[in-house]
């Protein structure tokens, strides 16, 4: 190849890269924070496809509680490991003190969240060592109807605690990306899927009208 | 300990995040008032009945334990509803249960997160052991230049004591395996947090070695970080001078860093130095400073490692250049011997380092692509300046195969392509580098420049021919050694996000101005699978294209060779006699696995 071919073709490449660069985001994307604390991040992301969410939703703090308090999961692994891991029963996912503190301002996002957005969270706790990690559980939660939605994308995994950790010029530590769960619901019988958007969620007008009272 | 004086912090915060907003100033500064005094009177016992436990890993998973029996807390809280014991002597058992907990649990941890994991409970020491192991297969083509002439100049291999120049010749295909990365990491930090501490061993082969690699240690290095404006870093350690050679290697968008990013280190030799660096935070200022003081002689030695020839007469240069009249002083004596290398004269110079950069938006830091998806543009740009004094390149203006040489010095120069400053006696770098960075949402943009002044302590042509031993010069160098210049542009977007990145980079380098036909051009494109979403798991297929000059002169290397009289040490005839351009076409396939 000659060195005049090498130029322009650096130069297309790099120029093709660079168009490439700015177009649209691939993942959804933060656009207002709800909420920020040391316990607790909420944010509103929107969506990349339309979504066609049925948002805002007035939902009260306690109902948020209620609908959180039901949700379990295991996490999803590959064959062969799924065999072993389906043996292991569901673990809760919310312990009440997380309950706590994310059901407000879940509540309070879930009020304001537009019908193409969604809510996200993160629930902080101190890592295995707390100067280098912390301890992370977050995922989404989303209106479709009378579904309510939440997927998990992290369940307490350890994730670094500075913003230049994942490019630290010695050892670059990256987020540990997010993971599928398999997640459950008691009482089962309100956890349902809608077979037009092929969504599965908690009929939580149904549950809300059955739960107990607090 | 630490961890419940968190959980109570938290604990705290929630108890006032229940404070209503729409109410009066100072029914707000009420509330606020006895949601303290409530925090402050329950505050103990709501830490140490709810949320007292620690975080363990079991399984492969972090769980959130408590310090009591659950079945003993039920029995308990049921037995003071029903009034069996009160409410005080309930918190007492409480607390007496968890004290219990923690007396007998051993007074460290261990656990494995992106490495082995050992630690202190009260944090005061850390040990993390990680490996990274990389292995790669290249499959070269090269043109008959390569057969025919071969590399003399920038990345000459030099033999035996006199170190004497071999030009690097080869086939036109070439197909290997090379254990491109073995290192282990010991890192983590002494009685406090902000005493860190990374050692780095590496087991690893270059790939055009032609001798099996040994152990090494690339990096032993201690660093204060207990005030953030002011942490310094002592030891070994890669020399924070330019964004190209402080990325980290486990965090690159290529199979390599560019040929002329490795030329324009701040020693010129090699990217690692022994020495003592200030800095601030970059977590917590946007504007950070690096100033350094190094040996400037490359990781593992000092400047006792170069070294000269004089005479028994002090002043006198030994080797091939003593005697009148050229170019010793003139009450020198007439040589009398040729071998010695017997003199270290730069021992008392140091290199400087200063590098400045501004995080514009963001924090970019130090890695190629933008692996963390930043939902926020990241934008930096930053600059550094690096002498290096006393460098000799050769004893003296000495001939090959005459004086014994300063193999260490004369190898590294070559190894990092800068051999066309050998033979050019003592010389001073002083290297400037500019850098810029972007990522957003993927996407990542990287641009280097870099400039050398190179300065010779001997004025006037390198003398190459003498009549007689000890002068007169009866031929010199065809002109003075320029100056080396630079850049490198690349970018890279990531198909997948986290998971498939494609890049490309073109990299520009003449290593000296003054001679033509010497441009060296890179052009690279790889496809990267990160197969966890993180650098610790990868598989890259870089393809390069490198064309390297080969004209212009270089002592030893070219026309008029080295000689007195009429020997000839290096031969008669110029390593560069055919000189062509060299061009590479070039497919690297690396697997990298860093846990």
């Amino acid at each position: 190849m000659s060195q005049v071919n090498v130029v322009r073709s650096a130069i297309l490449l790099l120029a093709l890269l660079m168009l490439s660069g700015l177009g649209c985001a691939r993942i959804p994307y933060t656009t207002t924070m709800v909420h920020e604390d040391q316990r607790v991040v909420v944010m509103l992301q929107r969506e990349i496809t339309p979504a066609g969410y049925t948002h805002p939703v007035q939902i009260t703090q306690q109902q948020v509680a209620a609908i959180l308090r039901g949700f379990s999961l295991r996490e999803q692994q590959r064959l062969p490991l799924r065999w072993h891991a389906e043996e292991t029963p569901p673990t809760k996912i919310f312990r009440e003190d997380e309950v706590e503190v994310l059901a407000p301002q879940l509540a309070d996002a879930l009020q304001k969240v537009g019908p193409e957005e969604r809510v996200y969270f993160e629930l902080f706790a101190p890592g295995m060592n707390p100067r280098y990690r912390r301890d992370v559980t977050g995922g989404w939660v989303a209106v479709h109807g009378q579904l309510l939605n939440l997927t998990i994308d992290y369940f307490h995994v350890q994730q670094p605690v500075r913003t230049s950790d994942p490019y630290d010029y010695n050892y670059s530590t990256p987020w540990t990306p997010a993971k599928t769960y398999l997640l459950y619901f008691d009482p089962g019988r309100f956890y349902v899927d809608d077979s037009k958007t092929d969504w599965r969620g908690v009929d939580f007008l149904k549950f809300l009208k059955n739960a107990p009272s607090p | 300990m630490k961890g419940r004086g968190k959980w109570k912090v938290f604990r705290f915060i929630r108890i006032l995040s229940v404070t209503p907003i729409a109410v009066p100033r100072w029914n707000k500064n009420i509330g606020f008032i006895l949601c303290l005094a409530c925090a402050i009177w329950f505050g103990t016992q709501l830490v140490f009945a709810a949320d007292a436990g620690k975080l363990v890993e079991k399984d492969g998973r972090y769980v959130f334990v408590e310090n009591m029996d659950p079945a003993t807390k039920l029995l308990l809280e049921r037995a003071v509803k029903q009034g069996s014991i009160t409410q005080e002597e309930y918190d007492a058992v409480i607390r007496a249960s968890q004290e219990r907990t923690y007396q007998l649990q051993s007074s460290f941890k261990a656990w494995y997160d992106r490495g082995f994991n050992f630690s202190m409970n009260d944090n005061s020491f850390l040990l993390k052991i990680r490996g990274r192991f990389a292995t790669r297969y290249t499959q070269r083509s090269r043109n008959d230049a390569w057969r025919t002439t071969g590399d003399s100049k920038d990345f000459p291999e030099l033999l035996g004591v006199f170190g004497d120049y071999r030009a690097n010749r080869t086939t036109n295909d070439a197909s290997t395996f090379n254990l491109r990365t073995a290192r282990l990491y010991f890192m983590g930090h002494l009685f406090s947090p902000d005493l860190k501490y990374l050692f780095q061993v590496a087991g690893e082969t270059a790939e055009n070695a032609q001798a099996p690699g040994a152990l090494t240690m690339l990096d032993a290095t201690v660093m204060s970080t207990h005030i953030p404006w002011l942490n310094v870093q002592v030891g070994q350690y890669k020399v924070y001078f330019n964004r190209s050679q402080i990325n980290s290697t486990a965090a690159m968008q290529f199979a390599a860093r560019a040929l002329a990013m490795d030329a324009f280190t701040a020693n010129g030799l090699n990217r690692r130095d022994v020495g003592i660096t200030i800095m601030n935070d970059e977590e917590v200022y946007p504007v950070n400073y690096y100033f350094g003081v190094f040996n400037g002689e490359g990781p593992l030695v000092n400047r006792f490692a170069q070294f000269g020839s004089e005479e028994a007469t002090v002043g006198c240069p030994g080797g091939a250049t003593s005697g009148n009249p050229y170019p010793s002083p003139a009450d020198c004596p007439a040589n009398n011997r040729n071998l010695n290398a017997n003199v270290r004269t730069a021992i008392n110079q140091l290199m400087y380092t200063a590098r400045l950069q501004w995080n514009i938006l963001g924090r970019a830091g130090y890695g190629e692509g933008d692996i963390a998806y930043s939902e926020a543009p990241q934008m930096v740009v930053g600059g550094g300046y690096a002498y290096n004094p006393g460098l000799n390149t050769s004893t003296d203006n000495s001939f090959v195969g005459i004086d014994l040489a300063n193999l260490n010095l004369r190898r590294s120069l070559a190894l990092s392509g800068n051999g066309r400053i050998l033979g050019q006696g003592i010389v001073d770098f002083s290297t400037w580098t500019l850098d810029y960075a972007l990522k957003y949402r993927g996407f990542s943009f990287q641009a280097e420049y870099w400039f050398r002044n190179i300065t010779r302590h001997e004025k006037g042509l390198p003398c190459l021919q003498t009549a007689v031993l000890g002068g007169p010069c009866t031929a010199f160098a065809p002109g003075q050694f320029g100056n080396s210049t630079g850049w490198s542009v690349q970018s890279g977007y990531y198909l997948i996000p986290r998971k498939l990145e494609v890049a490309a980079r073109y990299a520009y380098w003449d290593p000296d101005t003054h001679s033509a036909s010497d441009l060296i051009k890179e052009l690279d494109v790889s496809l990267n699978w990160f197969l966890s979403g993180t650098y610790d798991h990868q598989i890259m297929v870089t393809y390069s294209n490198i064309a390297m000059g080969q004209g212009g002169f270089a002592i030893g290397r070219s026309a008029p060779l080295p000689a007195v009289g009429t020997s000839f040490p290096s031969g008669t005839i110029p390593l560069d006699v055919n000189a062509a351009t060299l061009i590479e076409n070039m497919i690297r396939v690396q697997y990298q696995i860093f846990f």
